[in-house]
C-alpha cells in the first residue's frame, strides 16, 4: 500500500512539471529574455521548488530589516512574468487564470495569497 | 547558505546586467534597485519628524494628506463609508479653551518608542524596526484590530474591502490593518516621506533624531516641542511645536 | 443521599429534532453571514475604524465570560466540598466547554483574516494579553476535558478534587485575562481600570450560572426527569448573590471613574448623555439585568417559582449582553482625550457612530446556537445528566 501511494504521489507531482513546460505562460519580459537566449534564474526547477522559501525569507528581510535588494523580490518576479494584453500596453493580472502563477498553482491546487495585497502588474514609470 | 555567498554575488551581478539590458531592449522600466542597501537597518539611527504648527498652514496639511494618498494608494475605497475609509494622516484643528487660540496640525502614526500597538499584537505583526519605524507585517496580521483599540492616536485603519491597483511599493489588502509607514520605502533609499516633501519647508522637518548634526536634532534642541499625550510616556518620534 | 445514577437522554422525540433543526438553522445563518462578511470585506458591517469591535465581539465575550462562570458549580462541589452540587458537576463542565466553543467560534470568524488563525497559534507575542488569552482558552478546553474524564471514569474519581482545583484556578486566571484585554488599554478612558479584571470574574459568576440554570431546568423539564426544589432554590439564591456582587463591582468601577477628574467625561457619557449607551446601561444592565431579577429571586410572591427563576435568568443574560455592549462599543464610541484642556474642532473627537447589521447579529446568535446544540447533542451521547435530581436523591440533608 505504501509503495502504491509513493508511486501515485510521485506521478501526480511530476505531472505538474511535464505540463508546466508545455502550456506555460512565461510572461512578456521573460519570453523575450528567453528567446534572446539569456537566463535569469540559474535553475528553473530549483526556483519552482523553493520559491516559497526564497520569497518568505526575502520578505522578512525587506519588511523587518529594510533590505530592499532585487533578489527574490516579488515585484521583481511580477515585472518579468506578467503578460501584456494583445495589442496594448496593459498587463493581465499575474494571478489571473491562465497567467504565470496559475499555470502551476491551479494544477497543484495551492492558492496564492500574495496578490490580495501585492500589486498584480508591473508599475510603469513607478519607482 | 553562508558557503554559497560567492556564487550568489556572481549570479546577482550577471543577472542584474542581463535583466537591465533586456529591460532596455523591451522598453519597460524595471523596478529600480539603485542604492538598495544589503545590510539590515540598525538602531544607530532613529527616524523622526518635527511639525511646527506655527508655520504649518491648513493648505499645507491638505497637501500632506493628498501626497500621502497618492504615494501610498489609499483614500479611494469605493465601498467603504465614512469612518470605514482608510485614514493614515488627518488634519486636526484644535482650540485652546482658555486662550481661544486655534492650531492646525497633521496627525499620523507617532512611531512611538514604546508602541502600545506592538505590545498588544498577538502575532507580532505590529512591529517596530530597529530604526524606530513602526510597521504592520501584513503577512502576519490576522485582522483582530486589537492594535487599533490600543493606539492612543487613532492612527490605524482597517481595510474593509477588496483592494486593487495597489502601488507597487505599498501592498494593501482586505482584512489587514495599516497605518503610516513614514514612507519607509523612500526612507530606505535615502529619501523623505511624501508628506514632508509636499510641504517642502521648515514647517515639517524629517531626519535622524540621533544624528547630532541633523537639522531635526538641532532644531529640537533649540525650539520648544512636545509629544501628543506626553503623559503616556511613549517617547514618540513625531514631535510638535506650537501646541 | 442515595447513589446518583447518570443516564443519557433519549433524544428521539419530535421536540428534540425540532430543537436541533431550529438551532441548526441559526448556525447556517451564522455561516452565511460569515461568508458574506469575509467575501465582501467588513464594509458590509457597521464596524469601522473607530468602532473596531462590535456586536459579534459583544456576543463572543459574553459567551467566553459565561463559560468560565458555568464551571462554578463543579468547582463548588469539588473544591469547596458542597455535596449537593456534586451531581451537577458533569453538566457544569459541559456547559462551560460548550459556551467557550461558541464564543471562540464567533470571535475567530470575525477576524479580518480568519484563514490565518494558525498564525495566532504559532507566532506568539508573549507580551500581549490577547496572546495569553489564546493560551488560556486552549488550556481551558484541555483542563476541563481532563476534569470531565476524572468525573466520568470511576477509577479516576479520586483525582477529581485535584483537577477541580486546577480547573478553578485556571478559569480565574482566564477571566482575569479576559478582563485585562480592556483593563490594560491605557489609551481609552473607559478601559484604563484594573478593576475590570475582578469585575469580569464576578460577571462570569452571574452569567454562567444564569445559563446553567436555564439549561438545567429546560433539560429536566423536556426529558421529564425530576428536579427537586432543594437544588433549584440553592441555585436561585446563588444567582441572587452573584447579581448583587456584580452590582457592587459596577458601582465601585463607576464611582472610581467619577472621582478621577480625567475620566469624568466618559462617565457622563455612559451615565447621562450617551444616548443608546445610557439607555442600555440604566434600563438594560441595571434595571432589567440586575434589579428585576433580584426582585424575582427574593420577593416573597415570586420566590421559589421556577418560571420566575427562568425569567430572572433570561433577564440576567440580556442584562449581561447590554453590559458588554456598553463596555465594548460604548467604550470605543467615546473619543480619546488627545489634547487635554483643548477642544478639537475638526478631524477627531466626535462620538463614533455604530449601527449593527443583521449579519453581525446572526453571527453572534450563531455562537449561542453552537453552544446549545453541543450541549443537546452531548447529553444524548454521554451520561451527563443524573437520572433524577429529586430532593430525596440529591439533597444530602433530606429527611424522608
Amino acid at each position: 500500500m505504501n509503495r502504491f501511494m509513493v508511486l501515485l504521489l510521485s506521478l501526480m507531482v511530476t505531472s505538474v512539471f511535464v505540463h508546466a513546460n508545455s502550456e506555460h505562460t512565461l510572461g512578456t519580459q521573460a519570453d523575450s529574455m528567453k528567446s534572446s537566449g539569456k537566463t535569469y534564474h540559474q535553475s528553473s526547477s530549483m526556483i519552482r521548488k523553493m520559491h516559497p522559501e526564497f520569497m518568505n525569507h526575502k520578505r522578512d528581510k525587506t519588511l523587518r530589516q529594510g533590505v530592499r535588494t532585487e533578489e527574490y523580490s516579488l515585484k521583481g518576479c511580477v515585472s518579468c512574468h506578467a503578460s501584456k494584453k494583445d495589442q496594448s500596453n496593459d498587463y493581465h493580472a499575474i494571478d489571473a487564470s491562465e497567467q504565470f502563477c496559475s499555470t502551476c498553482h491551479q494544477k497543484v491546487a495551492i492558492s496564492v495569497d500574495c496578490f490580495g495585497c501585492h500589486r498584480t502588474t508591473p508599475a510603469e514609470g513607478d519607482k | 547558505m553562508d558557503s554559497k555567498i560567492n556564487r550568489r554575488d556572481f549570479i546577482k551581478a550577471t543577472t542584474a546586467t542581463t535583466a537591465g539590458v533586456a529591460a532596455l531592449g523591451a522598453g519597460i522600466t524595471l523596478t529600480t534597485y539603485v542604492n538598495a542597501n544589503e545590510n539590515p537597518v540598525t538602531n544607530e539611527k532613529r527616524w523622526g519628524m518635527l511639525v511646527d504648527t506655527n508655520r504649518l498652514t491648513e493648505s499645507d496639511i491638505d497637501g500632506m494628506v493628498t501626497a500621502c494618498q497618492k504615494e501610498n494608494g489609499w483614500g479611494n475605497e469605493t465601498h467603504s463609508t465614512g469612518d470605514q475609509k482608510a485614514s493614515w494622516i488627518k488634519k486636526i484643528k484644535v482650540k485652546d479653551t482658555a486662550t481661544q487660540r486655534i492650531s492646525n496640525l497633521a496627525l499620523m502614526c507617532q512611531h512611538c518608542e514604546e508602541p502600545p500597538c506592538v505590545d498588544v499584537c498577538p502575532t507580532n505583526a505590529s512591529m517596530k524596526r530597529e530604526d524606530g519605524i513602526v510597521l504592520v507585517d501584513k503577512h502576519r496580521c490576522i485582522g483582530c484590530r486589537y492594535c487599533m483599540m490600543a493606539c492612543p492616536y487613532d492612527a490605524r485603519s482597517f481595510v474593509h474591502e477588496d483592494i486593487t491597483n495597489q502601488k507597487e511599493h505599498m501592498p494593501r489588502g482586505k482584512g489587514t490593518v495599516e497605518s503610516c509607514t513614514m514612507c519607509v520605502h523612500k526612507v530606505d533609499k535615502g529619501g523623505q516621506p511624501a508628506c514632508v516633501e509636499a510641504v517642502n519647508s521648515d514647517a515639517v522637518i524629517f531626519g535622524d533624531l540621533l544624528d547630532v548634526t541633523s537639522n531635526i536634532h538641532q532644531t529640537l534642541k533649540r525650539v520648544q516641542s512636545t509629544q501628543i499625550r506626553a503623559d503616556l510616556n511613549l517617547n514618540t518620534a513625531v514631535r510638535y511645536s506650537g501646541i | 443521599m442515595s447513589i446518583i445514577r447518570y443516564e443519557q437522554t433519549q433524544g428521539k422525540s419530535l421536540g428534540f429534532y425540532a430543537l436541533v433543526a431550529g438551532l441548526g438553522a441559526f448556525i447556517l445563518a451564522a455561516l452565511a453571514s460569515v461568508y458574506f462578511m469575509e467575501h465582501n470585506g467588513h464594509h458590509v458591517t457597521g464596524m469601522n475604524n473607530h468602532i473596531v469591535w462590535g456586536l459579534p465581539h459583544v456576543f463572543a465575550l459574553f459567551l467566553i465570560v459565561a463559560a468560565s462562570g458555568a464551571l462554578n458549580i463543579a468547582s463548588i462541589a469539588s473544591v469547596f466540598n458542597k455535596k449537593i452540587y456534586k451531581p451537577l458537576s458533569r453538566l457544569s463542565g459541559l456547559v462551560a466547554l460548550a459556551l467557550l466553543a461558541g464564543g471562540l467560534m464567533v470571535l475567530v470568524l470575525d477576524l479580518g483574516r480568519p484563514d490565518r488563525l494558525i498564525i495566532a497559534m504559532t507566532e506568539y507575542n508573549f507580551g500581549s494579553i490577547f496572546a495569553w488569552n489564546i493560551i488560556l482558552y486552549n488550556g481551558f478546553f484541555l483542563i476541563v476535558g481532563i476534569y470531565l474524564w476524572m468525573m466520568f471514569e470511576r477509577r479516576m474519581n479520586k483525582y477529581s478534587r485535584k483537577v477541580g482545583i486546577a480547573a478553578f484556578t485556571w478559569r480565574l486566571i482566564l477571566t482575569t485575562g479576559t478582563g485585562s484585554i480592556f483593563g490594560f488599554l491605557v489609551a481609552r478612558q473607559a478601559y484604563d481600570a484594573v478593576i475590570m479584571a475582578p469585575m469580569f470574574i464576578v460577571m462570569s459568576f452571574a452569567f454562567g450560572l444564569a445559563f446553567f440554570v436555564l439549561v438545567l431546568m429546560a433539560s429536566y423539564k423536556w426529558t421529564e426527569r425530576p428536579l427537586g426544589d432543594a437544588i433549584v432554590n440553592r441555585l436561585s439564591n446563588l444567582l441572587g448573590v452573584f447579581v448583587v456582587a456584580v452590582l457592587y463591582f459596577v458601582a465601585v468601577y463607576h464611582l472610581g471613574n467619577l472621582y478621577l477628574a480625567e475620566n469624568s467625561g466618559v462617565e457622563n457619557f455612559v451615565l447621562m448623555d450617551g444616548g443608546i449607551y445610557t439607555q442600555l446601561f440604566w434600563y438594560g444592565q441595571i434595571i432589567l439585568g440586575s434589579l428585576i431579577p433580584l426582585a424575582l429571586i427574593y420577593s416573597p410572591s415570586t420566590k421559589g417559582n421556577r418560571s420566575m427563576l427562568g425569567l430572572a435568568s433570561v433577564l440576567v443574560i440580556l442584562g449581561g449582553i447590554a453590559q458588554l455592549y456598553v463596555i465594548i462599543v460604548g467604550g470605543q464610541a467615546y473619543p480619546m482625550e488627545l489634547f487635554p484642556g483643548k477642544e478639537i474642532l475638526e478631524g477627531y473627537g466626535a462620538i463614533a457612530l455604530y449601527a449593527p447589521t443583521l449579519a453581525e447579529l446572526m453571527l453572534g446568535l450563531g455562537g449561542i446556537a453552537v453552544a446549545l446544540i453541543a450541549i443537546i447533542f452531548l447529553v444524548k451521547v454521554l451520561p451527563f445528566l443524573p437520572e433524577s435530581l429529586a430532593d430525596d436523591v440529591a439533597d444530602p440533608h433530606h429527611k424522608s
